[in-house]
């Protein structure tokens, strides 16, 4: 076992884990974070993203060693009902929801996006989302959705 | 006509949940106290279970429980037959349940599931369904059929002497096409407990909550009002989640141990473990006279039904029946077969044997245009159904056929050169 | 398991040869390889802590690259971009924004799959790689050490690239079954110096057609001191289908490789001519 420290949601988390461990289990099973999907578990889907340090990652990918010291946004960490993120709010308005599975990695590319390029190109929009798979095919209105959230924040 | 409702928007109120991740899928939901299930699968296509060793993942501290297909009341399931084990002492698939363990932890459970030795009679397995049709292949399925035919569907309409008489040009061909998982994007998933009523309570995505019902209750032998499914969110299905996964397996797990029972599959074992869409193989021969009109098809359409029926029927009539495409055909032979094989089972996926044929008729559609020297467009505008048309069911179209219109909005865009023969 | 963070390349270097663990990159392979069960070390050793690692900078004779630069970071990297545009080119295209914000360089060595995307860029570009042990430090090629086997000897950790600050040009194009998040079916990189309308040295590297990345003597060969002109991608084309059918032999996959590296060699040379601003 060992010690890892990070910041969850803008709280502070001292946690003893098992080296084998992944992000992802960290975040379900220690923190009952459980907005974060496993969708393949090979880093194929993106439907566990979450914002490390600034980057979105597949959780499913980073043990819990490399993210020893880091900070961290998981869906639990966007917006809520009161005051949804302009993004989860365009989702909604847009009808980019179906299923719902890969909603909160889409969410969370999108958010980061918007974070460093307020105002990106439809390519730029389209290259941001593309590790985030939908098996519903949702895509054309989810890329509508971030378009209309990133037009919302002018 | 006005309404409040058609044509005006409405949001929809679960996207809320899920945009801020609320939203509980299986794998969210828990309890105190629970095991985990973990699936041990054949890696052959046909074989005879001999002999299953439990002793060295029992060995293993943590592990509450292994079954096999001794420990089922009833060890059957499936939408139309019950042909499919719940846990296999005959294989018929690789991917078939042949032991379940249940583990203080997924980590325990799936040690243990290593662990488990099972020795097979590898059978020869038969994966062409041309093959297995005939009639002296060995049946798998003895007690539905007699040879590995699931399903055969005549279709007739007019005289096919006549239809090729007044053929001009005829094009015959053979497409196919391939196995398609859904790949929905969550997992399958489900938690099973038994209440304080001793009632199998099963929460999982599905979307037959009331077949699955009565699956789990014919399967564990308890009564129909005794077994309450909740379905959760679905993250995905597209035909998919039709069929039982890991309902019945988790709820004799619960039986068993009397504990909550959590199982959850990754992306290779759900890949393995439920249906796929069937392939077919399409034999197309397709008549027409110079002006253009379709005078005669001949089709002959064989699904491969995998090793067991699912919906199987139910996809190669609908793969009949559509064979004409949305065309006006006075002559038409069509015979659609379903087929027992060793390969993964198959069964509904979004068109349900309606998508395999549009490859089939509209490809036919294409050539023959090229015979005749007219343009694609041109040859189904010719044929295409209209009120009044008739079917090669005898069904004839009273309301609602616009197809002339919708090819009428794309002809604008249209810009394919004809070729001249 | 153990996990250790060292914070310098010495410590990682002390720590490998005491624990007999392996060495943590990215991780985007090895957390795969270990959930699969595939590889279960005793100990890891993440080198994701060692500040001088993560470098990209450019001294008088080389483009250096540490070995846990990760794509994203070369990806955005206007040096690269500019003096090594193959490589910057193959970091655009590699797994998913996801994938290229944690898997880093060294491990796509260190991993070493057929397909990598980063290995073809390098060997175009004539890269030297640095490599430590408790033996001491070692440069040399990387085609070199990409002939070797085992790549690396227990204990070994890549320290990074050195890319030759010659002028050259250079370009990328990678075959995928879909735009994002596909591995590499084919890829090929292409450098060369341009000295008006002639074409200095050539080299050409191929990913996926064999078990590691390399780089063609025939090619370079062939291909260098001439005109670059059509007749020349022509003669590339050609040539780099031999290449493919005698790397594939009568392996399923070669008469789809063999007559797709046409396409793929003539969009990497594309690449190149809008990277070296010959054409918009």
């Amino acid at each position: 076992m060992m010690v890892i420290e990070c910041i969850v949601n803008d709280k502070k988390y001292v946690l003893e884990v098992d080296p084998q461990e992944r992000l992802l289990d960290v975040l379900r099973n220690h923190l009952g974070l459980l907005g974060t999907k496993e969708g393949c578990g090979e880093g194929e889907c993106g439907a566990c993203t979450v914002i490390l340090d600034g980057k979105t990652v597949n959780s499913c990918l980073v043990l819990a060693g490399q993210a020893h010291n880091s900070v961290i946004t998981t869906i639990e960490g966007v917006g809520n009902r009161q005051s949804p993120h302009p993004v989860q709010k365009a989702f909604v308005e847009v009808g980019a929801v179906q299923c719902g599975f890969c909603t909160p990695g889409m969410v969370l590319s999108a958010k980061n996006l918007l974070d460093k390029n307020p105002h990106p190109s439809d390519e730029e929009i389209g290259v941001a989302l593309s590790g985030n798979l939908c098996r519903c095919t949702g895509y054309d209105k989810i890329l509508r959705a971030v378009k209309l959230a990133a037009e919302e924040g002018k | 006509m006005k309404t409040e409702v058609v044509g005006s928007r409405a949001l929809r109120e679960d996207s809320w949940g899920k945009v801020f991740g609320q939203t509980k899928f299986p794998a969210d939901v828990n309890l105190p106290n629970q095991i985990y299930g973990v699936v041990v699968r054949s890696p052959h296509p046909h074989a005879r279970i001999l002999n299953i060793n439990s002793e060295e993942a029992m060995k293993l501290e943590g592990v509450a429980v292994v079954l096999t297909a001794n420990d089922v009341p009833h060890n059957s399931h499936g939408v139309l037959f019950r042909d499919q084990p719940v846990i296999a002492d005959y294989v018929r698939m690789v991917g078939d349940p042949v032991a379940v363990v249940g583990g203080e932890t997924m980590e325990i459970a799936r040690e243990a599931a290593e662990r488990i030795r099972v020795d097979y009679e590898i059978l020869p397995a038969i994966f062409d369904p041309e093959e297995a049709m005939k009639p002296e292949v060995p049946p798998l399925h003895p007690e539905l059929q007699s040879t590995n035919v699931l399903y055969h569907l005549p279709i007739r309409r007019g005289s096919m002497e006549e239809g090729w008489a007044k053929a001009d040009v005829v094009v015959e061909q053979v497409y196919k096409t391939q196995h398609v998982d859904h790949a929905f994007l969550q997992p399958e998933a489900v938690l099973a407990y038994l209440d304080e009523r001793g009632h199998m309570v099963v929460q999982t995505a599905t979307q037959y909550a009331h077949y699955d019902r009565g699956e789990i209750a014919h399967a564990l032998g308890f009564r129909y009002s005794q077994v309450q499914v909740k379905t959760l969110a679905v993250g995905g299905a597209f035909g998919g989640r039709e069929d039982i996964s890991l309902q019945i397996i988790a709820a004799l797990l619960a039986l068993k141990t009397q504990r909550p029972v959590k199982m959850e599959n990754t992306r290779e074992e759900s890949f393995y473990s439920h249906s796929k869409r069937h392939p077919m193989t399409m034999y197309y021969k397709t008549g027409a006279a110079k002006d253009g009109k379709l005078v005669a098809m001949q089709a002959k359409i064989i699904g491969d039904a995998g090793a067991y029926s699912s919906w199987s029927i139910n996809v190669l009539r609908k793969s009949a029946v559509h064979a004409t495409g949305p065309y006006e055909i006075p002559n038409v032979e069509i015979d659609s077969f379903a087929v027992f094989t060793n390969n993964p089972y198959t069964g509904a996926m979004r068109g349900f044997g309606a998508a395999q044929t549009v490859l089939a008729y509209e490809s036919q559609m294409d050539l023959l245009a090229k015979k005749l020297g007219i343009s694609p467009l041109e040859i189904r505008l010719r044929n295409c159904f209209q009120v009044g048309s008739i079917t090669a069911t005898g069904q004839e179209l009273t309301s609602s056929v616009p197809l002339d219109q919708c090819l009428a909005k794309i002809a604008p865009y249209f810009r394919r050169e004809v070729e001249t023969p | 398991m153990k996990y250790y963070q060292p914070q310098s390349v010495n410590e990682a270097i002390e720590i490998a040869y005491s624990s007999q663990g392996i060495f943590l990159a990215g991780g985007t392979d090895l957390v795969l390889q270990m959930q699969k069960r595939k590889i279960q070390p005793k100990a890891l050793i993440d080198l994701g802590r060692i500040p001088e690692l993560h470098e990209i900078k450019e001294t008088k004779e080389y483009i250096e690259i540490g070995s846990m630069a990760t794509f994203s970071e070369m990806g955005k990297s206007k040096l690269i971009a500019e003096k090594a545009s193959s490589l910057w080119l193959a970091c655009q295209t590699m797994g998913s924004p996801q994938i290229r914000n944690q898997a880093t360089i060294g491990g796509n060595l260190g991993n070493c799959s057929p397909a990598a995307d980063g290995l073809p860029p390098l060997l175009a570009l004539g890269t030297e790689a640095v490599l430590i042990s408790g033996e001491g430090e070692k440069q040399m090629p990387l085609a070199d050490l990409l002939g070797q086997t085992p790549l690396l000897s227990p204990g070994t950790l890549i320290v990074g690239f050195k890319i030759p600050k010659i002028h050259l040009l250079s370009g990328f194009a990678k075959l995928g079954r879909r735009e994002a998040l596909a591995i590499a079916r084919l890829s090929v990189a292409v450098a060369l110096e341009l000295d008006g309308s002639k074409v200095g040295n050539v080299r050409v590297a191929l990913g996926a057609v064999g078990r590691r990345a390399f780089l063609s003597d025939s090619l370079a060969h062939v291909l260098s001191q001439r005109e670059f002109n059509e007749s020349w991608l022509e003669l590339g084309i050609s040539q780099i289908q031999g290449v493919v059918r005698a790397a594939l032999g009568d392996r399923a996959s070669a008469p789809y490789k063999r007559v797709a590296v046409a396409g793929v060699f003539r969009e990497a040379v594309a690449s190149l001519r809008r990277q070296g601003g010959l054409d918009k």
